[in-house]
Formats: C-alpha cells, structure tokens, sequence
C-alpha cells in the first residue's frame, strides 16, 4: 500500500514519485536507444549504397525539392523550440502555456507532413517512386532508383514516426488542458518532448543526406 | 532526486491546479530561443555550403554539422546537460553502436579488392 | 500447489483461479509462468522437427521427405528454438520471476509492459504457426538473400513478420529489467551486492534492447523487397547481399549472447549454493558479463569469412571473436575456483551446472577454432558449426535452464520434487546430449556439410550414433516433464529456503506472496554468503 505521504498518483511498487519519474524517463531513454538502432539500419544501408553508387547518389539528390526541405527542417526544428517550451511550462505547472506551446508543436508537425506528402506527390508522379513505375531517364538507373528507395523508405519510416508523435503531442494537450498535470506531476509531458525531439534528430540527419548532395 | 527535478521543480505544496495561475519561479527560456536560432544557423550553414563545390568535404560538413545540431538538441532540449550519468549513457549507448555497425561494415566495403 | 503462503495471506497463485485473473495479470511472477508455458509449448514443435531431421538422417538418402520439406524442416527449427524458445527462455521465465524477488522489489518497473510483451510474443508466435500451417518456410532461420527476397516460393513475409514482432516482445523485457535494477533495488542492495543472476540479465538487456532493433528493420526490408521488388539487397538492382548478412548479423551474433549470459547468471548461483561458497572473484565475473556484451557486438563478422567480405575485414573479426572469448574463459576458470575446497553437493541443480560448465567449455573452444580464419574456410557450413552452436545452445543454455528449473522450482511451485529421478535425468541429458552432437563435430571435421538432407554414406555411422543420442536426449526432456508434474500434486512441501541458500529470493515464503514481501528487505552485505565446511578458501569473492 502507498504509504500516506506518497500521492495518489504513485503507482504502489515505487517507492516515491521522483522514483516512479525517473523510471519513466530512463526507460523512454533506453527506448530512444532502441529507435537510433531501428533507424541505423537504414542509414547503414543508406552508407554503403552510396559508397557503391556515389554518382548516382548525385544525380538523384538533385532531383529532391531543396527549397521544401529546408522549409521543413526549419519547421521541424521549431517544432523542438515549441516543445521544450511546453515541456517547461508544464514543469511549473502553467496549464494555458503548456498546452499553447503543445498544440502549436503538433500544428508544425502536420505542417511538416503536408509539405512532406506534397513533395511525395510530385516525385511520384515524375515517375520517381521505385517498383514497376519508376521513370528516370538519366545515366545508372539502379543506382538512382536505390537512392529513392532509401529516400521514400527513410522519410516514410520518419513520416510514420512523426504522426504518431503528433496524435501523442495532441492526447498530452487534451490532457494538459483538463489539468491532469502539475509542477509535481508532469512526466507525461516530459516523455512526449524527449520522443518529439528524437523524431527531430532523425530528420536532422535525413535533410544533408537526401537534400544537399550534390548541389554544387 | 535527479538533477533535472532539482532545476525544475517549484516549492509548491499544494498541487497547482488553477488554470494559467500565477506565474511560478520558472527555469530561464532565453537557452531555448538561443538554441533555436543556433539551430537555424546552422541549417542555413549546411544549405550554403552545398552550393560551394569542396568535393567529399561537402558530406563531412553536412555531417558535421548534424552532429553539432544533434548534441545541442539533445544538451538543451533534451535536458542532457543537468541530467544523470546513466540518463547520458543511455543516450549516447545507442549511437555508440551504431556506429560500430557502420565502421566495421563499411570497413569490409572499404577493403574490398576493387 | 501451495496456497496459504506462512503469514497466512494468498501467494501469488492463490490469489485468483479465474483464466481472466493470469490473462490481465500485472504480477511479473505469473507473466513468468505464462511465459513458462508458452515456451514449452514452441520447445515441442520445434523439437518434433529436430525429431523429424534425425529420423531422415538414420539414412544417407533423402527418403523421408523431400528436399524443400527438410529445407522447412530445419527453417521452423531454427526459428523456432532461437526467438521462441531460446531468447526468452531463462530471461522471460525466470528473469520476470526472479529478479524482483532478487532486488528486494514488488515488481519489475513496468509491469504493464511486462504483460504486454507476453501477449507480443503470443502475436508474433501465432505468425509462425501461421506460417507452419499454410505451408512453412524454407529459408534457413538466417533468411539469406537473394533467396528470400527473390527465390523462395515458400511463405517468407509470414514467418519473418513474426520474428518482427516478438523481437519487441524482447525489447519490452530488455527495457524493463535495466530500469528494473536501476530503479527498484532496495535498501542497501548496492550494485556490487547484486547477485550474479541479476547482473547477467542486466547485461543481457543490454544487449536486448540494442540489437533487436536492428533484425527488426532488416526483416523489414526484407518483406519490402519481395514484395515490391525494389530493395538494397538486390545485385540486379545494384544492391548487395552481403549487405544483408552484415545487417542480419548484427543482431545474431550479440543474440546467441542474449542466449548465454543468462545461462551463466544461473550457474553462479547455483555453483555458489551446491558449492557452499562464496563466487570466486565477484567483480571479475560482472565485468566479464559486460564484456562480453559489449564486445560481442562488434564479431559480426565471423559468420561471414567465406562470403566475400573482405579479407582485412575478417581478420579484424577474426581477432575481436577470439578476445570475445576472454571473458568468458575467466567465468570457466572462477567457476572452477569456487568448487575448489568447496563442500559440494550433487543436487540436480549442481549436475546440470556442472554439466553446463564442461559443454559450454567445449562449444567455446570449438568457437576458437572456427573463429581462425583458414580452419573456418574448411570448416564453415559443415557438421562442425551445427555441433559447435549446439554444444553451448543445448550444451549450454538449456543444461542452465534445467539447472534454473530444479533449483528454483520449490521457491515458483511450493514444492519438492524427488531427487533420485532428478539427479538421473540430469545424467540421461547429459549422456543423451553428447551421443547426440560429438559425432557432429567429427562429420563436419571430415567434410559433411549442413542443411543437406542427403548425404554420402561415408557418413551413416556417425549420422546414427546421433540419432540415437537423439532418442536418449528426448528421454533426458521427458523425464523433467513427469515427475516436475508429478510434484504439483503429490510432492513434499517446500518451505521458504530449501536448500539453504543466499539471496533474498529464499527469505519469502514458497510461492511467495503477490507482493513478494511483507515488508521492504534491507541488505546488510555482500550476497553468497556462504560458508563451505572447510574453513580455507572462504577469503575469496568478495
């Protein structure tokens, strides 16, 4: 049985609340671990491809919508600014704040995954979407038809990752909003910022890799 | 109690339950507007020096300029900075080994007879 | 069973008979029994198509079935006994069952998600058996490219679906057992008074949650290029194969450390206990745990020598898989000092210990040997490898996971079971396992290769002998099976600490109540705290 000094929202097998917090916060470390490891398996595929097709590599990056990408990594990487705001508004119990700076991360997500299907939407239909379809007419089609594969392959597994990250941010802003949270009771939050700022590092490493090779 | 609940936590004994109540002694936002901008530079940094032809220098860059992103992201962002020792562990466990799977593949790739 | 625990309150088993109460269970001591169950029941099929190979093998022709079913045959096996019987075999059973108890906990940390990888691994096993039923897959469990992604006509996405999702189920364990032992240690337990059980799955967790990930996304590209026909595997595509085989193993070689690690945690204690003496040289075994997590990560390419990875590349690998080997020779050697001027007691649990500690040794050393580049040219996909994995898979982590069962089977069950049969069970597997597998070391030494239903006949002598063995190792399984049953009923009623041994474990009743303790255990010193009938030699294992 929790012991009287302990709140109600402890759960029994710990032995307090910062306990139980720290807890939560090491294990969704441990499972941002897991998530480098799941994502590095492209990016190793990514590595050797390339050092296998370094032309085509180039031939093809020249294909993918700079001015779009650059405009989605500076929304993505405001998306991390609004998050760390709610995350410390929520650590001092703030509820409007907390719940302003969430819902406008989530915004700038969906922002992010419509200028993304929007690029997605044109490629394919410039016939560079990879299987039976593909339509490129330049030299090493192999090579530049791996290259998008790794290009719709990554941004889709980063694409899926952000809208769950989005429905999370949102269910945290509706809880936020019924002031579900406090200054002692915040974890929530604080997860939901930690994978929201993972989904970010990945993109930040996608961006150089599939939009500024071979600009110059 | 870790380092990050020191910084953050307020005396407050009474759970706060009013709505967008008084302002409480809150950790500073300046770090976060900093890093933000820092962010932007260095993406405006990476997409300009795409354009200037440096040949395999341009890989190094981008990449180098995603690392320095990253670790700001996560000393800031992700409260790294103030935070335990097995809290960084288990950050930096993953990349660690991620890389031990890119040198060591790539250093077949690399050593291959051509 | 049991059912009143001492201070007179439920144990965990009596404290709900509804099929509802163990389904929604939070308890991590029922997941570790529903867990139990599970696992035995894919140890069968996977053991009924290792009966099947041994029956066709009595014969150098291929006469029992056909060339694509035997390919199926040793595909299930393999998947089988890797990722449903093997991974979570000692961690999902008696990791969940123990290392609260173990720590001084109520529970994992996250018991909810303790639940959930049950049911995870319950998903991922209906793929398989899915699989089974619709026709079976043909692959090998090592899924190589091109032929799965190209060639096979057998029902590879299914099966490789399901090692997709029970690779989370690892995960969730791995997860939960390092916030586990970072967090809920009580009072006192400091990390260096940890028992060497809990330190092994520490380190098996690690190596969980860092490298499944990787086969999961590798399975995943394996589905997207048969399915779309596009992928980085694919040399017409301008792909690479190997690409794979790095990928895949990757994960697979620090997955046959998830496999032993906690095997040896098993043996530590049950070496200690029948032993009456501290462990020989503590931190050295917990810094060889880690190292060999740690460095397991990085012999990959091992399995790769003869697959056109370049010849520098293997011998980096080469030489990192013999440095792997040192720490686990140092667990050898401490193991060996702690029986030195002990008091022993041959107890089933200490019989299957011992026979871990001489198999293991042999699987190991058999690694070397293949770990040196020109022998492995020669004995690379030979009868030698399938002995060399077997004799610490089987050898080795089974012989522990029986060691875990008889030594720990009072404490989850309240009960005794007759020694005599146990103890001659133990011998029977022993005796059973290398009439079975030594004469694989010596067919693939003189040349026989594996996955082949058919061979030369120069071959039959050895390929019977193993069979036969075969027949006496499943006498070696039953017998557990009878009389561990036959115990549920009708066996003696263990109390707390039948066998006299340290650890907080057997300071709770036998089977402990649901909240393991009726009051918060406070650790006062270091664990084996044991002391052998002779005075000399108790200076070591601090």
């Amino acid at each position: 049985m929790a012991a009287d000094s302990t709140p109600a929202i402890v759960a029994s097998h710990f032995s307090d609340a910062d306990n139980q917090e720290t807890a939560a916060t090491l294990g969704m470390w441990i499972f941002l671990a897991t998530e480098v490891l799941f994502f590095g398996v492209l990016f190793a595929g990514y590595a050797v491809t390339r050092l296998i097709h370094p032309e085509a590599f180039g031939n093809g990056g020249r294909h993918t919508d700079v001015l779009l990408g650059s405009i989605n990594t500076a929304i993505l990487l405001t998306s991390s600014l609004t998050m760390g705001l709610a995350v410390r508004a929520s650590s001092v119990g703030w509820r409007r704040s907390s719940v302003t700076w969430l819902t406008l991360s989530a915004i700038l997500g969906v922002a992010f995954l419509v200028i993304k299907g929007y690029e997605w939407y044109h490629e394919s239909l410039e016939g560079l979407l990879p299987g039976p379809g593909f339509d490129y007419s330049g030299p090493d089609v192999p090579g530049v038809e791996l290259f998008f594969f790794l290009y719709f392959t990554m941004t889709g597994a980063h694409a899926v990752h952000l809208s769950i990250g989005i429905l999370v941010v949102a269910s945290v802003a509706v809880l936020a909003a019924r002031d579900k949270f406090s200054a002692d009771y915040h974890t929530p939050v604080v997860l939901t910022g930690l994978y929201w700022h993972f989904i970010d590092v990945v993109w930040i490493f996608l961006y150089p890799l599939f939009y500024l090779v071979s600009r110059s | 109690m870790s380092a990050q609940r020191q910084a953050n936590a307020v005396t407050a004994t009474a759970p706060d339950k009013a709505s967008g109540s008084p302002p409480e002694r809150a950790p500073p936002a300046w770090p976060y507007w900093l890093t933000w901008l820092a962010l932007l530079a260095l993406q405006a940094l990476n997409l300009g020096s795409a354009y200037l032809p440096l040949g395999p220098f341009n890989l190094v860059i981008n990449v180098g300029i995603s690392i320095v992103k990253t670790l700001l992201v996560m000393t800031i962002f992700m409260h790294l900075a103030r935070s335990s020792a097995v809290m960084r562990i288990a950050a930096v466990a993953g990349f660690f080994f991620l890389a031990v799977l890119l040198g060591l593949s790539l250093g077949d790739y690399l050593t291959r007879p051509t | 069973m049991t059912s009143i625990t001492a201070n007179g309150g439920p144990s965990y088993i009596s404290a709900g008979y509804t099929l509802r109460s163990w389904l929604t269970t939070r308890d991590h001591k029922r997941i570790a029994l529903l867990y139990l169950v599970s696992i035995l029941f894919f140890f069968v099929i996977a053991a009924v198509a290792a009966a099947m190979i041994r029956i066709e093998l009595l014969t150098p022709a291929g006469d029992l079935v056909d060339d694509d079913t035997y390919n199926k045959l040793f595909t299930v096996h393999g998947v089988v006994m890797v990722w449903f019987f093997l991974i979570p075999s000692i961690p999902a059973t008696f990791g969940n069952f123990l290392i609260p108890l173990m720590i001084g906990a109520k529970d994992v940390a996250f018991p909810r998600l303790n639940l959930a990888s049950w049911y995870v691994y319950t998903l991922g096993g209906l793929f398989v058996v899915g699989t089974l039923i619709a026709g079976g897959v043909d692959t090998g469990w090592t899924f190589y490219t091109p032929y799965t992604t190209m060639f096979s006509n057998s029902h590879v996405i299914a099966a490789v679906t399901g090692v997709f999702i029970v690779g989370f189920s690892s995960i969730f364990t791995g997860l939960n057992f390092i916030v586990t032992v970072h967090q809920m240690r009580a009072p006192g337990m400091t990390w260096f008074r940890l028992p060497l059980f809990v330190w092994a799955h520490y380190a098996t967790s690690l190596v969980m949650v860092l490298a499944t990930p990787v086969l999961a996304m590798t399975l995943a590209l394996i589905a997207i290029e048969r399915l779309l026909g596009v992928g980085i595997f694919d040399p017409a595509l301008g792909g690479d194969p190997l690409l794979f085989q790095h990928l895949f193993w990757f994960y697979s070689h620090p997955a046959v450390y998830i496999m032993i690690l906690p095997a040896m945690g098993v043996v530590s204690e049950v070496i200690a206990c029948f032993a009456r003496k501290p462990i020989f040289g503590y931190r050295f075994m917990v810094y060889s745990l880690l190292a060999i997590a740690a460095v397991g990560f990085m012999v990959w390419g091992h399995h790769m020598f003869v697959s056109g990875q370049s010849m520098y590349a293997g011998m980096v690998f080469s030489l990192l898989s013999f440095l792997v080997a040192i720490p686990s020779a140092i667990k050898v050697f401490n193991w060996t000092a702690t029986l030195y001027k002990g008091s022993i007691h041959f107890d089933a649990p200490m019989l299957y210990a011992l026979g871990f500690i001489g198999l293991f040794m042999m699987g190991g050393i058999t690694g070397i040997w293949l770990a040196a580049l020109a022998a492995d040219v020669h004995l690379t996909d030979t009868y030698f490898v399938v002995a060399h994995f077997h004799y610490i898979m089987v050898g080795g982590a089974v012989m522990a996971f029986f060691a875990a069962l008889h030594f720990w089977w009072p404490k989850v069950t309240g009960r005794l079971y007759p020694d005599g049969w146990a103890r001659a069970g133990a011998i029977v597997m022993f005796v059973g396992f290398n009439l079975t597998f030594f004469p694989q070391y010596i067919a693939g030494f003189l040349g026989m290769p594996r996955r082949y239903h058919a061979y030369p006949d120069e071959f039959q002598v050895l390929n019977v002998l193993s069979s036969g063995g075969a027949v006496v190792l499943g006498v070696g399984y039953l017998l557990p099976l009878l009389y561990l049953g036959w115990s549920l009923r009708r066996g003696r009623l263990a109390g707390a600490n039948p066998w006299g041994a340290t650890g907080l474990e057997w300071q709770t009743p036998s089977p402990p109540p649901p909240d393991n303790f009726a009051s918060p255990p406070r650790v006062e010193g270091p664990p084996y705290a044991y002391h052998a009938e002779q005075a000399a030699g108790d200076s070591h294992g601090r």
